[in-house]
């Protein structure tokens, strides 16, 4: 561990001289006016002159000075923005001297950026005056706000770590060969991923249906050989042996009784059988596909959502759940349709090619090679016209979302247009999307028919060859046959399905690894809480809440709480008061570890949360939140979430008690009503009174309510307020709410500003204090008076 | 459930009800600044001053309004700092003294400032980015952009606007200026 640590330090060190580092003309420039290259603390680079000209200049900060190298406009080349492995100028100013401008920083009072459109200015306030210094683009914006930050510690003599230097890294590039992250969450170069490790991951979840594989391995070997038996049986053996009267085959066929009609019939029933075995193997083949296919997708998705369940809830706000659901529906079934459906074509196709060019060498050399020379042609071609395809592809899809979701706005919206006489707009609206998609597709056709095109072309040219030739070749009466010729015209079709295959199938295969690759990458993915090796799992927990110096953030040096520390008493109420953002919500969230605090701990009943089981932590806790969620089933499977063996009795006794059983039971179905995303839609307040009874029913010691009665009207509220009331009892409770007045039988509270605790005290305590509370309680008041609500 | 969503907005801090009133009276009105009564400045810094209805700002911000369609008209004079108060809107630059409309058509330019494409090179896409390679009005430069989900956006039928992966923008003023080849480059992306 600590070998690790001291490798990453020294990587830092190196990664903070990288960026410290100047053009050498800087270096000798600097060092007329004594600053040495130890004295640098910190760079940013400026890459706009003061007319927007793309430059290289720098800033520099030393222990008493701000620096401005600037390099004038033409001596560098080309520029990269951000993303061609990070930034590069084309040519070097190495050597050349640049100007410097010198500002003591005692001088300086402060630095701030001017933001704008497309980068930013820097303004110093130097000597009083305001004063513009220089201009960037937006790449540069996060080095620059470091420079004011820095500027800010330097001045207050604080030493500058490495974080402050470098700041947090964005559009990350693969170290091996500089291609950008696709997804830059998951540091993976398509280019320079382990093909091979992920290709045999994969293999394992199709070893288990050995009997079925060797099935289809089968059917592709007979299939392949029977369609390359299939040209010879249809050219050579048709015409040259049976209808041309091969002498060995009117022998052999004298033996039978030696009708001629007779060899015929057999060798039209041969060619019969043979096509038809052709099509028995095929539908053999697409069973065992059918049978096997859903089954590994099937496992696949199963060893994704098992895995999803164990992960902390911070992978899931990283990430977008669109984006989580496609990843699970459609990474299975692209790998595993690779695997079926393009992986054995590899090898059969290579195998066809391969014996075909072989056979046909055989047969006619020469000819083979004029019908051949036009195919490689046709493999580059379509190889380099894919790429275009699959954009003309996606740009009608684009076009085609666009329409959709055009035509979803204005139904949805129909009673606005129709409000506002809006119809012909819309219509002219719809008709332009309309017609983008018209336009997209016939792009897709043109495109297309062009692909269709070059394929016909080359095949007629091809045919046009070998008939020709052939034709030359039998008249000048070589040994070539009619028969042989209608082979080989066979073999020259039969070679551009498996050329046409190799066009595409590399891109597939790559699209199907990066699928895997995401895949497993979600199934190995680590929780960030994890459950203690022996939890620690008490019988009993009375509900005795410590926070102490709890810091965390969501992002490393981005804190959301700050050194938080209290204590509730077991069956005490903890009110917690602050504006949206303060982090109130994440601080009940760390309670029941959803996250693991920073710094500090959290224990309940003295023992500290990360040592206890995750069952008996989360059996104790229940939460009542402002996001309500249903899941799809009936109310009373809803309600009884946490205890499913909650009997009818303790399921209506809850909803009583949560208001919510007068609702139920209006409805149709009572507690037998479907609800979720499928069922009966319901209000915001019913839903948040069907989360209340699903606490009251899991019975917990310790009640978190976020906002709980935040969407039911006033008069349900004061009902809820009540049953609240009784809930409360016995139990430790955190409670956080905008309407102070739901607050008022806190034993205790807590104003929550900026992710501290500003103040503390009881009801009394508090407005003594005249503090935030207090306000806020005036204010509140008040806007209730004026609206007369109370 | 309104009010309490609000009383999140205001600042509790500054709690003042005169107050508060006073500024909800000065969002609702529009005002505008004219010949006659405002008057901007050069500062030394670089920047501009205002001074209206007796008061002088020492910086102002200058902002277009629609700076797609009518980017001289509608110009929202703000405070410069943090909260960036409106104090009145500029009818059109061209009822404004001469030297002063100049002074706030120079800070429009700054901060609205956008290289034009004049010329496409290359544009490679690979793994989901899309990795451009022009000239433009301010020198030759590369830069890269997220294929999809809106880094290429047409302001008009013929005006193309693109943010890169740092939040840069380029512009194509007008697409049917390039290049049958170069639009057939670009094609992938409109």
């Amino acid at each position: 561990m600590s070998e690790t640590k001291t490798v990453e330090k020294a990587e830092n060190k190196e990664a903070v001289a990288k960026w410290l580092a100047l053009p050498k003309g800087s270096y000798s420039g600097l060092l007329k006016y004594e600053i040495k290259k130890e004295d640098i603390l910190y760079k940013a680079n400026a890459d706009y002159d003061e007319e927007f000209r793309f430059v290289q200049n720098y800033l520099v900060l030393t222990k008493d000075r701000l620096v401005f190298i600037c390099y004038p406009y033409g001596m560098q080349g080309e520029y990269s923005f951000g993303g061609y492995a990070g930034h590069k100028m084309g040519r070097t100013i190495e050597d050349a001297e640049p100007l410097l401008r010198m500002y003591l920083l005692s001088e300086v009072e402060n630095l701030e950026i001017i933001r704008e459109v497309s980068g930013g200015a820097l303004m110093g306030k130097i000597s009083g005056q305001e004063t513009f210094l220089c201009r960037f683009s937006n790449s540069k914006m996060s080095e620059m706000e470091r420079l004011c930050k820095n500027l800010e510690k330097i001045k207050k003599e604080e030493e500058l770590k490495e974080e402050d230097i470098l700041g947090k890294k964005k559009h990350e590039c693969c170290p091996k060969c500089g291609t950008l992250y696709p997804d830059q969450e998951r540091k993976i170069c398509p280019k320079c991923m382990d093909k091979k490790s992920l290709f045999l991951r994969v293999m394992k979840y199709f070893f288990k249906y050995k009997v079925r594989l060797a099935v289809m391995f089968v059917c592709y070997v007979l299939i392949g050989a029977l369609n390359l038996a299939w040209p010879y049986l249809s050219g050579t053996f048709l015409y040259d042996k049976v209808l041309n009267k091969d002498p060995q085959l009117v022998a052999f066929a004298d033996s039978f009784g030696g009708k001629f009609t007779i060899i015929l019939l057999f060798a039209v029933l041969t060619m019969v059988v043979t096509k038809l075995i052709i099509q028995g193997l095929g539908m053999l083949h697409g069973a065992m596909t059918a049978r096997i296919v859903p089954e590994v997708v099937a496992e696949m998705k199963e060893e994704i959502f098992n895995s999803m369940g164990k992960l902390s809830i911070s992978f899931y706000n990283s990430r977008q759940t669109g984006a989580l659901m496609t990843r699970v529906l459609d990474d299975a079934s692209e790998v595993t349709g690779f695997f079926v459906d393009g992986l054995p074509y590899i090898f059969t196709n290579a195998f066809t090619i391969i014996a075909t060019c072989v056979i046909m060498f055989s047969i006619h050399p020469w000819l083979a090679l004029a019908a051949l020379f036009l195919l490689p042609f046709l493999t580059i071609q379509s190889y380099r016209m894919l790429p275009r395809l699959w954009t003309f592809y996606g740009k009608r899809h684009r076009a085609s979302r666009r329409l959709n979701s055009q035509l979803n706005d204005s139904i949805t919206g129909a009673r606005v247009v129709k409000a506002f006489g809006q119809q012909e707009q819309e219509l002219k609206r719809l008709g332009k999307g309309n017609r983008g998609v018209r336009e997209a597709e016939l792009d897709v056709m043109k495109y297309d028919n062009k692909f269709n095109a070059l394929y016909a072309t080359v095949e007629n040219l091809s045919s046009f060859i070998v008939w020709g030739l052939g034709s030359a070749i039998i008249l000048s009466g070589s040994n070539l046959e009619f028969g042989m010729l209608v082979t080989f015209a066979g073999y020259v079709t039969q070679l551009q399905g498996p050329l046409d295959f190799f066009s595409f199938v590399f891109r597939w295969m790559t699209d199907c690894l990066n699928s895997s690759q995401r895949m497993f990458e979600i199934m190995d993915a680590v929780p960030e809480v994890k459950e203690a090796v022996d939890p620690v799992r008490p019988e009993h927990i009375n509900g005795k809440i410590e926070l102490s110096h709890v810091t965390f953030g969501y992002e490393p040096h981005k804190p959301v709480l700050k050194d938080i520390t209290f204590t509730v008493e077991a069956g005490q109420m903890l009110g917690i008061v602050g504006r949206s953002g303060a982090g109130k919500s994440t601080l009940v969230n760390l309670i029941s570890r959803l996250y693991d605090p920073d710094e500090g701990f959290i224990k309940i009943d003295d023992i500290d949360v990360k040592q206890m089981g995750f069952k008996e932590l989360r059996q104790s806790i229940a939460m009542v939140s402002q996001e309500t969620y249903i899941f799809m089933g009936t109310v009373a499977e809803n309600i009884a979430y946490a205890r499913p063996d909650a009997t009818r009795r303790e399921i209506i006794d809850a909803a009583r008690r949560a208001a919510a059983h007068d609702f139920i039971c209006k409805m149709p179905q009572g507690y037998d009503t479907i609800i979720g995303s499928a069922g009966r839609s319901l209000s915001g307040g019913e839903k948040q009174r069907i989360s209340m009874a699903r606490a009251i029913l899991a019975n917990p010691r310790i009640l978190i309510l976020d906002e709980a009665t935040s969407a039911v009207d006033t008069e349900t509220e004061l009902a809820i307020q009540e049953s609240l009331e009784q809930l409360v009892q016995g139990r430790t409770t955190l409670s956080i709410a905008h309407r102070l007045s739901t607050l008022r039988n806190a034993d205790r509270l807590i104003v929550v500003d900026d992710g501290k605790i500003t103040e503390e005290g009881t009801h009394a305590e508090l407005i003594e204090k005249k503090g935030t509370y207090f306000k806020l309680m005036e204010l509140q008041t008040k806007a209730l008076a004026m609206r007369g609500l109370e | 459930m309104e009010e309490f969503e609000n009383s999140n907005l205001l600042d509790i801090e500054e709690f003042d009800e005169e107050k508060m009133k006073a500024e909800s009276a000065d969002l609702l009105e529009l005002r505008f600044l004219t010949k006659e009564n405002a008057e901007f400045k050069r500062t030394k810094g670089g920047f501009v001053s205002l001074t209206y209805a007796d008061k002088t700002y020492d910086r102002v911000n200058v902002y277009r309004t629609f700076p797609v369609s009518e980017p001289d008209a509608y110009i929202s004079i703000r405070e410069a700092d943090e909260k960036a108060r409106e104090i009145g809107v500029v009818e059109h630059l061209d009822k404004l003294e001469k030297d002063q409309a100049e002074m706030l058509r120079e800070q429009l330019k700054l901060r609205y400032f956008t290289p034009e494409i004049t010329k496409v090179i290359d544009i490679k896409t690979e793994y989901g980015y899309g990795y451009f390679n022009v000239v433009t009005n301010f020198g030759a430069c590369r830069f890269t952009i997220h294929n999809g989900g809106g880094a290429v956006v047409s302001l008009t039928d013929t005006r193309i606007m693109i943010t890169d992966l740092d939040g840069n923008r380029f512009e194509i003023p007008d697409i049917t200026k390039l290049s049958a080849g170069e639009r057939k480059k670009l094609d992938l992306f409109i």
